[in-house]
């Protein structure tokens, strides 16, 4: 008999189960006092011969290695499970034979111990077959028995278990639930470990508290702060300006009186920084100016309200020397130059019309017989290109050039601040969404010390309430993304048509750059000159207010810019539509300026460069 | 589902008002280009890299924008529109993507991609959601729709690439 001699070596069950589990006899529940003799005479043997932990799995191992009862138990094809054909010839045959019970349900309590699971039935099985798997539970894979292991908690149950071998019934179930209550138990120390974390947490997420509102008193103060600066720094540009003002009206009142002044004293007063940029070509400049005279005066002559202005550029323009200049800086002129931001609530009637509108009607002027074929955009302009796109930059930069202009890039807000404090430029074409600062917040805070300089956003992003954003920070104009050549050439044409490049204005009349603003400055409160309602600020409509640059009446309330801004949108939208017709009913306003530039260029570029 | 996307690859009336840049300053739109192919493929780059370690969508949203702008300024309009597709998803306004094969279908007759080219821009095609993603909670969805994008994009950029090849008779 076979199996006999296999059970001599290995002991019967009973004996290794209290080897294994390791415990104490006390530990043993009371049940265990009937357990039957059969299972504990062989105990104390098989304790000396410390045989293999699993001897159980080992067992069952060697069976179906045999494979002696195909028809009973055997393995699955693939190796991997066993399968349990016949359960009643099963309990009948072979527990009593290797396992010395014949209690299937025991046997199946005892797979599962040693963490053998049962797989769900196909349907294709046999009725009554059991099939059990084990991850290291294969054919020929003596290996991977050392790896089937009991699961910890059941070990300690293990006496129980053989009670139940003969107890069964009620006790399956107590036992199954103590051990049900024990696994979902924890341990007093990981639970006093567990609530240890849980107050160090806590005390940290006080501490962090703690610090955030700390931070948000400290960021407010500092906010204040900013605020307070921003504000002094306001105070100071302007009486900064009004200094300038007085010290140019002491100026001109000594030249008056036959006291020469040295040239060079205008230049200290005002700021250095952007003299290089206007160094460069100086007799070209002198030459456009010259140019520009006829029409200028051709056109003042149809509005009186110009005709101040337009006597300055004259004078200065055919005799630009030091002693005719006195009398074109009346002493009024300077003054109001440098105070008007500081009356722009008088000014209101005027401010509603917004920067677009008098721009519009500037344009519109130029559109006059005689003046239709001066669209043309002196050579010179200097303008301030903030954007951070590579491609955008070289496109746009070239295109400018195209028109005349040179060109600084900075690519984001922060530096386009910077820039501004410290250099000054005829037009900034100011992208919106960058890095380090976007486009709007840039010009809202550009707008606290520089209400003149037009600056015109390029965005994609052109929805109503965009715009109205663009708008409230102060940017006079949008300059829709993608934007051709034509696009970008009406918005210089808007913006910087009447102008004179600031660094031509410096160079012809000797004084520094803001003399063409306070000249537009001064007719603007000529009381011949038209106050428009917003309904006749569209081009076709609009008559005067030829020398009202746009940026002399940027510096509005924010109370006026809301109101205005749903008119400008509309506005916007007219020349969205409009842009593509105008240019190409004109052809020459794109085909002049560049005939005009491509001599310039060369010098141009090597300027930049 | 129509869809919004231009059918033309190259708005034309854009580039070659850039190409007539070219006069005095010859090869000046093809080195714009070069540059642009440049920046697309740093771009790409740095969204995969979003996309797969820090899911930041906010810096998915500004690298769309980003690059919808330079390739707007160029004409290559559908790329733009994918680019517009990516900064919408990044911001979240919107929560769907078109299928590749929609898209395709909008391309004028004649214009099309090799199967090899198909191939190498869609890669592996691992982007679909995991189960391990689905904890990151809702912003999986927008990772997974801007990949599917930023796939749909390269195809673009494969297209525009190939269009402007032909038209400098060299391999850009």
């Amino acid at each position: 008999m076979s199996f006999g001699n296999m059970n001599n070596n290995q002991g019967d069950y009973g004996n290794i189960s209290l080897p294994l589990a390791g415990l104490p006899p006390h530990s043993i529940p009371p049940e265990s006092s009937s357990m039957s003799p059969t299972s504990n005479t062989p105990l104390l043997p098989a304790q000396t011969g410390r045989p293999p932990a699993n001897e159980f799995v080992r067992k069952l191992y060697t069976i179906l290695e045999k494979n002696a009862y195909p028809d009973i138990v055997r393995w699955t094809e693939n190796g991997d499970t066993f399968v349990v054909l016949d359960t009643g010839k099963f309990t009948e045959d072979i527990l009593p034979n290797h396992f010395k019970h014949s209690n299937f349900a025991s046997f199946v309590r005892q797979l599962n111990k040693y963490d053998f699971h049962k797989i769900k039935k196909k349907v294709t099985d046999v009725e009554r077959s059991w099939e059990f798997k084990h991850p290291s539970f294969r054919r020929h894979f003596d290996e991977g028995l050392d790896n089937i292991k009991r699961k910890p908690t059941t070990s300690k149950r293990l006496p129980m278990d053989d009670d139940a071998l003969t107890g069964g019934g009620a006790s399956i179930s107590l036992q199954a639930q103590t051990e049900y209550i024990l696994n979902n138990t924890v341990k007093k120390d990981n639970f006093n470990k567990l609530k240890k974390n849980f107050d160090d947490i806590r005390s940290e997420l006080d501490e962090v508290k703690m610090d955030n509102a700390n931070y948000r008193a400290e960021l407010q103060t500092l906010g204040s702060k900013y605020n307070a600066m921003v504000e002094s720094l306001l105070t100071f540009r302007t009486v900064y300006e009004n200094l300038i003002g007085n010290f140019q009206t002491l100026c001109t009142s000594l030249n008056e009186k036959g006291i020469q002044v040295p040239t060079n004293l205008f230049e200290a007063t005002h700021i250095n920084g952007h003299s290089h940029v206007y160094s460069p070509n100086n007799a070209n400049a002198a030459m456009n100016m010259m140019n520009g005279l006829p029409t200028k005066s051709v056109a003042g002559g149809t509005n009186s309200a110009n005709i101040p202005s337009i006597q300055a550029i004259l004078s200065n323009g055919s005799a630009p020397t030091q002693q005719q200049k006195p009398p074109i800086q009346s002493p009024t002129g300077s003054v109001i130059g440098p105070a008007l931001p500081l009356l722009s609530t008088p000014t209101l009637p005027l401010a509603t019309n917004g920067p677009q509108a008098a721009m519009r009607a500037s344009i519109k002027l130029e559109n006059e017989p005689n003046n239709e074929a001066q669209a043309v955009l002196r050579p010179g302009f200097h303008v301030l290109l903030v954007e951070d796109d590579a491609v955008s930059i070289r496109l746009c930069s070239k295109f400018l050039r195209k028109y005349g202009c040179t060109v600084e890039v900075v690519t984001d807000g922060l530096s386009a601040i910077s820039t501004l404090e410290k250099f000054r430029y005829d037009l900034v074409l100011m992208d919106i969404v960058m890095p380090n600062l976007d486009g709007a917040t840039a010009t809202s805070i550009i707008r606290n010390f520089d209400n003149q300089t037009p600056i015109i956003a390029m965005t994609g992003n052109i929805e109503d309430q965009d715009l109205i954003t663009y708008l409230q920070h102060g940017m006079n104009d949008i300059l829709a993304k993608p934007f051709t050549k034509d696009d970008l050439h009406s918005m210089l044409i808007r913006y910087l048509k009447d102008r004179i490049p600031l660094r031509d204005q410096q160079k012809v009349q000797g004084t520094p750059g803001d003399d063409g603003q306070r000249m537009s400055i001064s007719t603007a409160h000529d009381p011949s000159t038209n106050v428009k309602t917003p309904a006749s600020t569209h081009p076709a409509q609009s008559g005067a207010g030829r020398h009202q640059s746009p940026h002399d009446l940027t510096h509005r309330s924010p109370n006026v810019q809301l109101q205005t801004s749903q008119m400008q949108i509309d506005q916007f939208r007219d020349q969205q539509k409009n842009i593509q017709p105008i240019n190409t009913m004109n052809p020459q306003d794109a085909l002049v300026p560049d005939q005009d530039v491509i001599n310039d260029e060369p010098m141009l570029k090597k300027q930049r460069l | 589902m129509s869809l919004s996307i231009p059918s033309a690859v190259i708005n034309w009336d854009i580039l070659n008002e850039i190409i007539s840049m070219d006069e005095d300053e010859p090869s000046f739109s093809k080195e714009l280009i070069i540059q642009y192919i440049d920046q697309v493929d740093t771009t790409f780059a740095e969204m995969e890299h979003h996309l797969h370690t820090t899911k930041d969508l906010s810096q998915l949203d500004s690298l769309g924008h980003f690059l919808k702008g330079s390739s707007a300024a160029l004409g290559l309009q559908r790329i733009a529109w994918v680019c517009e597709r990516i900064q919408n998803l990044g911001r979240k306004a919107e929560n769907t993507f078109p299928d590749q094969t929609d898209i395709l279908n909008t391309l004028p007759k004649g214009v099309s991609l090799t199967e090899e080219e198909l191939k190498k821009c869609n890669g592996d095609d691992n982007d679909e959601v995991t189960s391990q993603d689905v904890e990151d909670g809702e912003n999986t969805i927008y990772i997974a729709l801007i990949s599917k994008a930023l796939r749909q994009a390269r195809l673009e950029f494969r297209l525009a690439r190939n269009a402007l090849s032909e038209y400098y008779k060299t391999e850009l």
